[in-house]
């Protein structure tokens, strides 16, 4: 198994699960996050003042997929995130050892 | 000697008595036989095992009593309820023969299915409150004789408790109410929740106890004799809460026998079973599950409003509280007086009249002071059965003035809920009607659609006294909205269409705005207002959501629908409140954050834009125009001169202008053009009129050098201070200035006359006349320093060359004072540059002004912006 998080920018948050939802994932984790990389701060001047915001908000998608499925949902995030500019965001890829459900402590896949 | 205990008849005895209250309750749905069954059942088991069980067998005299105590003790044992059993002894000598027996009983209890506590104590151990344990003091007052020593219980109801609650009612009471205090505030202080918990929340069955409670001390304090609580409510709300009482324990009642467990969330789900099944209605045919949950929201009204009073009456306060209230007293006026920290009406039958009611609900909002007890009453009366029935007696117009004023008002959220809770909301504002208790399903809202509503008010008015620094940012916005009191009645109408027919609840919320604004006689343009409001108030929401808000592009077309500042921070502000009031934790930091980057992108963008979309062809081709021609009569008759004096306009102008002003500036241009044509080279129009409060100066001109100046001076000189200002001109050269300001020495106000002759020399100085004697007068006099204080804003000047095509903008912040503006109106003369436009604002002690300029018909470039930054810096720090 493997566990996709996703970092992406809170507007293409739509889409992406449009496309998660067509590649047959129906279950993720959603956090707003705030950070940067490449793409650093944004400053806003109103009223004569400096409102600087070095982190920027983001949105997380988190979800844990069977490895076969690992490469389509993320050429699906890929696509549906992506708009070319600075800030589109990052994907991290991890292998989970183990997956329990609690309801009733399925395990592996089956607790997908 | 004691005897063998029969479990297993016991056991078959509780199992058969249980499936039979539940088939009985299945079959009929009566919650109260079925509380009182059980309460039978256990009676009769507890009685069987104190025979066998205890010494004596708990025969009259052997020193101890069982007393049911709690729900039991009420009769109230709803089917996973504890069973709460005191076992009262008269002494240490038989606590000591029944500490063994009391165990065995518990045990037994458990065995048989009962979740019972069994509590011993001594007759004198009950006549001491005890500070940290009150809701033992609390449980006697539903003591109730099981079995046992008779004697004992009649010597704790009838001597014991009855000089406790005259001893200590202060302690009882305010135990009773802190208890309620933190009860209510784990579920935010409403009874509104989507998913609404039966027992505990607001309106909750508890509460309803807490009445009989409060009741009970205040009766026994005062007559040192039980009276059964309900007979002494009677009236309407008596009536209404114990109606409520019978609705929600029947829920209860079917939560337990669904759950088997004592768990009172009335889910989504059970919602739609209680309601199919009808419980609580005292039929059995199914209900539609909306209209369920407003009779459970109406029921549980009632139950939250019969604690309050009961809980009101009881609640003897210390002196310190006390002396606060008296000063309160000096609230009053001839129309209403104050006590205990309640507004009661003096004259209560002129309630009838709907101003003079307003007038109430005013005092509410101005005092934050709930109506007392009677003045509710007489209220509630004349709503139920009186012309109010069919709605809002007399001319709905009159009601617009104090309704606004309720709304602005710092304690509005008070006012409305009590208007609310009367129906006179409902009789004022027909369309709230829809949302009352209006449960709509979904993973965010966690109150019903009016509670969410209120919310939203009550949150922007604590916003004005925000401390936490992301909040204050937003509360200095809403101290700059001019018009606050249709932010508010926006908010008040923005979700109402969702108690509406239709797919889409926006657009019904906005006929009803519509509806809404033209009974209550807004003007024109406030009632197109309140309608862009409510139309839009999603429209940042999804911005923030589904578009990156630090893109140009989504900030620019976002920007331009608002197209204005002021429609901006109310839409700002509505947005604020909406998200906040859909459940606690819905605003959270990083929304707020994002919230203000696009308020603050846009707002920049509405400032650096002004010149780049100008009005540019006929008005038969142009949308906006048409619209602006269809919403004046006046303005329809001239659609191709009109054109023709707005060709060159920014397009900001249509939409900082109502029709009717719009009107009015071509009538001034119109008669400008006669003049010009009748042979004057040098003329000017002015008109000048009173607007809440203000001043506002419109001047309409051909262009000159040194012109804005030059007004600026002859205003500067009068002593009036510019609040704020926008200056436009058109392709043939026509400017157009608007300045609004305040007359701090109140020379208008003292001097109607006055306002004549300061026209005269607007006009005078716009047309290069020369001023007049009194003007020339002024100006030699110094002016002395207004009476502001004086905080430390610093100079700022910030060039733009990108955001225009033809101007550099310039925007500049200092420190506001009077003559400000014409200083730096003089300054940017001196330095050779045209004003081609001007949005000049004020925010408290700060001018923040926006100046589209050029030199010699171009922008500056970088050697001239430095020097003008110079020149500015200086020229204002040194004035």
């Amino acid at each position: 198994m493997t566990k996709i998080e996703a970092i992406i920018q809170t507007s293409r948050f739509e889409a992406v699960k449009e496309a998660l939802k067509e590649a047959g994932i129906e279950g993720m984790t959603v956090t707003d996050v705030r950070g940067h990389g490449r793409q650093k701060g944004h400053t806003e001047v109103y009223r004569g003042r400096e409102y600087s915001m070095d982190l920027l908000p983001k949105t997380k998608v988190e979800l844990v997929v069977p490895d076969r499925l690992a490469e389509t949902v993320v050429e699906a995030i890929l696509k549906s995130a992506r708009t070319g500019k600075i800030g589109d965001g990052k994907i991290f890829l991890t292998k989970i050892d183990e997956a329990i459900r609690i309801r009733n402590e399925e395990r592996g896949e089956d607790a997908l | 000697m004691t005897q063998a205990v029969p479990l297993d008849s016991l056991r078959a005895v509780c199992e058969t008595g249980r499936e039979a209250l539940a088939a009985d309750f299945q079959a009929h749905g009566d919650a109260l036989a079925t509380l009182a069954g059980r309460t039978a059942l256990a009676d009769r088991v507890l009685f069987s095992l104190v025979s066998t069980l205890f010494p004596s067998g708990g025969s009259a005299d052997c020193g101890y009593c069982l007393l049911a105590i709690g729900g039991y003790g009420r009769r109230a044992l709803f089917p996973s309820s504890d069973l709460d059993v005191l076992l009262l002894c008269a002494d240490a000598r038989a606590a000591e023969s029944v500490s063994g027996p009391g165990g065995s009983l518990v045990r037994m209890l458990w065995d048989l299915g009962w979740r019972a506590a069994v509590t011993s104590r001594l007759l004198e151990e009950c006549d001491r409150f005890e500070q940290d344990n009150p809701e033992f003091t609390i449980s006697l007052l539903d003591g109730r004789y099981v079995a046992g020593d008779a004697a004992l219980t009649a010597a704790l109801r009838q001597k014991v408790l009855p000089a406790l609650a005259a001893r200590e009612q202060n302690a009882l009471v305010r135990s009773l109410a802190e208890m309620t205090r933190e009860r209510h505030e784990k579920y935010g202080n409403t009874l509104y929740h989507l998913e609404p918990n039966l027992k505990d929340a607001p309106g909750g069955l508890r509460d309803f106890d807490v009445a009989c409670w409060a009741t009970a001390v205040h009766e026994l304090s005062r007559q040192r004799a039980w009276t059964a609580p309900e007979s002494g409510w009677g009236g309407l709300l008596g009536e209404a809460a114990g109606e409520g009482y019978r609705f929600l324990a029947a829920i209860r009642v079917f939560l337990h026998f669904h759950n088997g467990r004592d768990d009172n969330r009335l889910t989504y789900d059970l919602q739609e079973e209680a309601a199919a099944r009808g419980i609580g209605t005292g039929r059995t045919a199914p209900q539609p599950v909306e209209q369920w949950m407003r009779a459970y929201f109406r029921h549980a009204r009632a139950i939250a409003r019969l604690e309050k009073r009961r809980m009101d009456e009881a609640l003897a306060r210390p002196s310190l509280y006390r002396a606060f209230e008296d000063w309160r007293t000096r609230l009053s006026n001839s129309d209403f007086s104050v006590h205990h920290n309640r507004a009661y009406c003096r004259r209560p039958a002129a309630l009838a009249d709907p101003v003079f009611l307003l007038g109430l609900y005013e005092f509410v909002a101005r005092h934050g002071l709930e109506p007392a007890v009677e003045t509710e009453t007489a209220v509630e009366q004349i709503v139920a059965s009186g012309p109010y029935a069919a709605g809002w007696p007399g001319d709905p117009a009159a009601a617009g003035p104090p309704l606004r004023r309720i709304l602005t008002l710092p304690s509005a959220g008070v006012a409305l809920r009590a208007m609310h809770r009367v129906g006179v909301l409902d009789a004022l504002l027909p369309e709230f009607r829809a949302v009352d208790s209006l449960v709509i399903r979904d993973l965010y809202h966690r109150y019903t659609v009016d509670e969410h509503t209120l919310l939203t008010i009550e949150g922007l008015h604590v916003l004005r006294h925000a401390t936490f620094e992301p909040d204050r940012r937003f509360a200095e916005i809403l101290a700059e909205v001019e018009q606050p009191e249709l932010l508010y009645l926006s908010l008040l109408l923005h979700d109402v269409g969702k108690g509406m027919p239709g797919e889409n609840h926006v657009l019904a919320s906005v006929e009803a705005a519509g509806r809404a604004g033209l009974r209550f006689g807004l003007a024109p343009y406030e009632r197109d207002l309140v309608i862009f409001l409510v139309r839009n108030h999603l429209e940042m929401s999804l911005t923030l959501q589904r578009r990156d808000i630090f893109d140009p592009e989504a900030v620019r077309v976002f920007s331009e629908l608002v197209a204005t500042p002021e429609r901006l921070k109310m839409l700002c502000l509505l947005t604020y409140a909406d998200i906040r009031s859909v459940n606690p934790e819905a605003l959270t930091p990083w929304k707020a954050e994002m919230l203000w980057q696009l308020y603050a992108a846009a707002a920049n963008y509405l400032a650096r834009s002004v010149d780049g979309t100008r009005i540019a062809g006929s008005a038969a081709s142009d949308r906006e125009l048409i619209e602006v021609v269809r919403g004046s009569s006046a303005l329809a008759a001239l659609a191709k001169p009109l054109a023709a004096f707005l060709d060159g306009f920014p397009r900001r102008y249509l939409k900082l202008h109502a029709a009717d002003e719009i009107a009015a500036h071509f009538e001034m241009a119109h008669r400008l053009e006669e003049r010009l044509v009748a042979g004057e080279t040098r003329a000017a129009e002015a008109q000048l009129r009173e607007r809440r409060g203000q001043y506002e100066l419109t001047v309409v001109t051909r262009d000159r050098p040194g012109l804005f100046a030059g007004i600026t001076g002859a205003l500067s000189t009068w002593g009036m201070n510019i609040l704020k200002a926008d200056a436009f001109s058109n392709r043939a050269g026509l400017v157009l200035d608007t300045f609004v300001f305040a007359d701090l020495y109140q020379t208008l106000t003292l001097n109607p006359e006055e306002r004549g002759r300061l026209l005269g020399d607007v006009e005078d100085v716009a047309a290069v006349r020369g001023p007049s004697e009194a003007f020339a007068r002024r100006r030699r006099a110094p002016l002395g320093p207004a009476a502001r204080s004086r905080s430390a804003v610093a100079t700022e000047v910030r060039f733009d060359n990108s955001c225009s095509a033809t101007s550099t903008i310039v925007e500049l912040v200092a420190r506001d004072r009077p003559g400000l503006l014409h200083r730096i109106s003089e300054l940017l003369a001196g330095a050779e540059c045209n004003i081609e436009a001007a949005l000049i604002d004020t925010q408290g002690d700060k001018a923040i002004d926006v100046f589209y300029l050029t030199r010699r018909g171009k922008k500056l470039d970088d050697a001239e912006a430095r020097k003008l930054r110079e020149t500015l810096v200086h020229g204002i720090e040194q004035e």
